[in-house]
């Protein structure tokens, strides 16, 4: 399993997500790739900054914002 | 990585070619004080660190001294270790030519390096990178150690937060942290850009935020505050350890210690239950209508004559009115032209709950369905809100007697007073409890007060029972109270600024509520819905560096613990107690030692060094593991403080740990006073080890003659 998917993993086992969120352990993703095609926006949210701060290609600051900013704005 | 052979050439009493071929675990070298171990140790240290300076210094006497005026030899240090089968070797030397007698110039050094790969083929390589690669400098700090004041690498209060870095998962989140933080705060500014958008709000929007702000500045203010208080009580703690340890009777002073606790505890508990607040109790308690009784009786007296008064006044107008002819006239047939009660008497509820039950509780006489008593309270409850409805509905045709019924609240309220009365009965008794009650508990203090004088004289002469001269004894006495006494103070404090800090957390919990109402209320929905989900994002991502933090801690402390248990066996060591501290923006570790929950400021060298050798073992035991990854560590004298059983226990331990370790120590060994000839102790051959070596000074040597020293190398 590649760190980031580590990282994701470590992030979505937090129990936000099951207490405030409703998602269930069973049913999250299990890579970043996965988590991206996410329909949950925190999921996503979160992959997005995974894959911006350990992908292949990390990104700045700048960029990330407007990744996820724009996302969470459009999506909510 | 394993070390498979250190070359020394002529590096001080390293005279000419001196190999050592190490094995796998456990190497261990034995040497005389002044005879070899150090200059060893020192000799890799300069491999792996030494700056190009003072060269000279580094050179063989002796090899210099055999050297002829002109000629030139090379002083070498050369490691040869071996990683994933290949092997590397990195040699640092420098050219020394004899210039005249006693005095050499020196080239700058170089460090070279050759890779050798599974085939034997070797390639000439940087040395310095190839070191690097090899043994990265991170681990190389947490790898060699010079006696035993330099096992405490905690010292520094960066030392375990760079462990952390180099071994824990938790420096994987520490960016995540950040950007958590920066993203949700840009999040807050669109929220609040948009909120302030809205006018309307605009002052209050503006007051919370200065109110937070100044909440959150008074916030960090008592967490600095907390911090040195506790930074204090540690000091303070240290300090009456440092005086406990000139104490003879150690266990009684902690007895009578623990004593005293206790009594200044229950003084302050009785303190805090005696209520002295009788002002606020006169109002608040209504202990002022303590003598209301005859009043409320005198009151009672006439609103009762009044309301008499005004009946007759009114029976006498209705009959003369004739207004309401039926009904009332019949009721005052009814009773004999007697006074009728008021209409509420009995209640409403009253008189619905004794039709319900068909009694009439005023004359405590059945009233069955369909009986007379029965149809005359229905006729009452109807003639009551026949009243009631009767002053909204139906408009008056004439002028009343009274427009008001004031005597009906008269009668009301003081039936209500006459209710209360039973209350204001007991306040009498209340008050006599209460001052008998503080008034007790001012003697039980009284009393405790003498108890703690005299535990504090008691202490008194056990201190006196000390190790220390006389003169200084009245010092060490006066700063022993003084210490315990600001002790407590500062206990004192650390629990007010703990309250404090929790109270400012509610307040800046409610601001930030009532600033998140506003902003719901004004700014751009999907913007607060972003923010929302940026601030749990935040939450998640800090929680979980935190729990990668707290689980590598966790860790480290298991281990420690089964290392620093085995050392001492059958031993007193109490639990080595690792804890991550946060002050400011920084995460610190501590490192104590402990024994049900009581620190140990001073512990003695032997457990000192066991303590800190096990968190040493533990790290290179978590370097393997997080590395997948063995390396070596090397330790000069680490055990002087243990004497020599110990250090067999301590040997035969580390014997079973898996990596290599190289340890130079100067036990085992014996001179004989009449021939002065030195040997091994045959406790060694007990002693586990995979290799072993001896460093001697060939004999004979004067002392006084650099010249005439060489360290032999002996392989045992």
């Amino acid at each position: 399993m590649a760190k980031k998917d580590d990282i994701l993993k470590s992030f979505l086992t937090h129990e936000l997500l099951e207490s405030k969120y409703s998602l269930k352990k069973e049913e999250l993703p299990k890579s970043v790739r996965e988590a991206l095609n996410s329909e949950e926006p925190i999921i996503k949210a979160i992959a997005l900054i995974v894959e911006g701060l350990d992908g292949t290609s990390p990104v700045t600051d700048s960029v990330l914002r407007n990744q996820v900013t724009q996302f969470l704005n459009e999506a909510l | 990585m394993i070390i498979r052979k250190i070359q020394i050439d002529n590096y001080l009493c390293y005279y000419d070619t001196n190999t050592f071929e190490l094995s796998e675990g456990l190497n261990i070298i034995l040497g005389e004080n002044g005879e070899g171990k150090t200059k060893f140790f020192e000799s890799i240290d300069w491999l792996f660190n030494g700056e190009n300076r003072q060269l000279d210094t580094l050179v063989s006497a002796k090899k210099l001294n055999e050297t002829e005026i002109g000629d030139s030899f090379r002083v070498r240090v050369s490691l040869t270790a071996e990683q994933y089968g290949e092997k590397s070797i990195i040699t640092k030397s420098f050219l020394v030519k004899k210039e005249n007698i006693n005095e050499c110039s020196t080239s700058s050094y170089m460090v070279e390096g050759i890779s050798e790969n599974n085939s034997g083929e070797r390639i000439q390589v940087d040395g310095q990178v190839l070191l690097d690669r090899i043994f990265p400098f991170q681990i190389r700090k947490y790898s060699m150690f010079k006696g035993e004041a330099e096992l405490n690498i905690f010292e520094s209060e960066n030392a375990l937060e760079n462990l952390i870095n180099l071994f824990s998962e938790a420096k994987h989140y520490d960016k995540y942290s950040e950007k958590g933080a920066f993203l949700r705060s840009k999040a807050e500014n669109a929220v609040e850009d948009s909120s302030k958008s809205d006018k309307k709000n605009e002052v209050l929007y503006k007051r919370l935020e200065t109110d937070i702000l100044q909440l959150e500045h008074k916030k960090h203010t008592f967490k600095i505050h907390l911090n040195s208080t506790e930074d204090e009580i540690k000091k303070i703690e240290e300090n009456l350890q440092d005086a406990e340890r000139h104490v003879n009777n150690a266990d009684a002073l902690e007895t009578i210690n623990t004593r005293i606790r206790n009594k200044e505890n229950q003084i302050s508990n009785l303190f805090a239950k005696i209520d002295e607040n009788y002002t606020t109790s006169l109002f608040d308690e209504n202990w002022i209508l303590v003598n209301f009784e005859s009043f409320q009786k005198e009151f009672a007296e006439k609103v009762s004559k009044h309301s008499k008064a005004r009946r007759e006044l009114q029976s006498a107008f209705d009959k003369q009115k004739g207004v309401i002819e039926g009904e009332k006239k019949a009721k005052a047939e009814l009773l004999n032209n007697a006074i009728p009660l008021p209409n509420n008497i009995p209640s409403k509820a009253i008189m619905e709950e004794m039709l319900n039950e068909q009694i009439c509780k005023v004359c405590n006489r059945e009233a069955k369905n369909g009986s007379e008593a029965y149809e005359f309270m229905m006729r009452r409850l109807k003639t009551y809100l026949e009243s009631q409805a009767a002053e909204d509905s139906k408009p008056e045709k004439d002028e009343p007697l009274f427009k008001y019924d004031y005597t009906n609240r008269l009668d009301n309220l003081s039936i209500s007073h006459e209710d209360n009365l039973k209350n204001l009965r007991l306040v009498r008794t209340k008050i006599k409890d209460l001052f008998e009650f503080n008034d007790d508990r001012k003697k039980d203090i009284e009393e405790l007060n003498e108890q703690l004088e005299k535990e504090k004289t008691e202490r008194e002469k056990i201190l006196g029972n000390s190790s220390i001269a006389e003169e200084k004894l009245s010092d060490v006495l006066k700063n022993y109270n003084a210490w315990q006494k600001d002790l407590k103070n500062r206990n004192q404090d650390q629990v007010d600024y703990q309250t404090n800090l929790k109270n400012i957390n509610s307040d800046l919990k409610a601001k930030k509520e009532e600033k998140d109402k506003i902003d719901t209320n004004s700014a751009n929905l999907f913007l607060i819905k972003t923010r929302n989900i940026l601030r749990d994002i935040e939450t998640i991502f800090i929680e979980t560096k935190e729990k990668k933090f707290d689980e590598f801690i966790e860790k480290l402390q298991t281990k420690s613990n089964n290392f620093f248990q085995a050392i001492n066996i059958d031993a007193f060591t109490g639990t080595i107690i690792i804890t991550r501290k946060t002050k400011g923006s920084r995460t610190t570790v501590e490192v104590e030692l402990q024994e049900d929950g009581r620190t140990f400021y001073k512990p003695n060298q032997s457990l000192l060094t066991s303590m800190h050798i096990s968190i040493l073992f533990a790290i290179s035991e978590l370097a393997s593991e997080t590395k997948e990854e063995n390396f070596p560590m090397i330790f000069d004298a680490p055990t002087s403080s243990f004497g020599e059983n110990k250090t067999s226990q301590f040997l035969n331990l580390i014997f079973e740990t898996e990596n290599q370790k190289i340890l130079l120590i100067k036990d085992f060994l014996y001179t004989d006073q009449t021939t002065k000839t030195l040997s091994i102790k045959k406790e060694f051959e007990a002693v586990r080890r995979n290799k072993a070596f001896w460093v001697k000074l060939e004999r004979p040597f004067d002392q006084n003659n650099l010249k005439t020293i060489n360290s032999q190398v002996i392989t045992l």
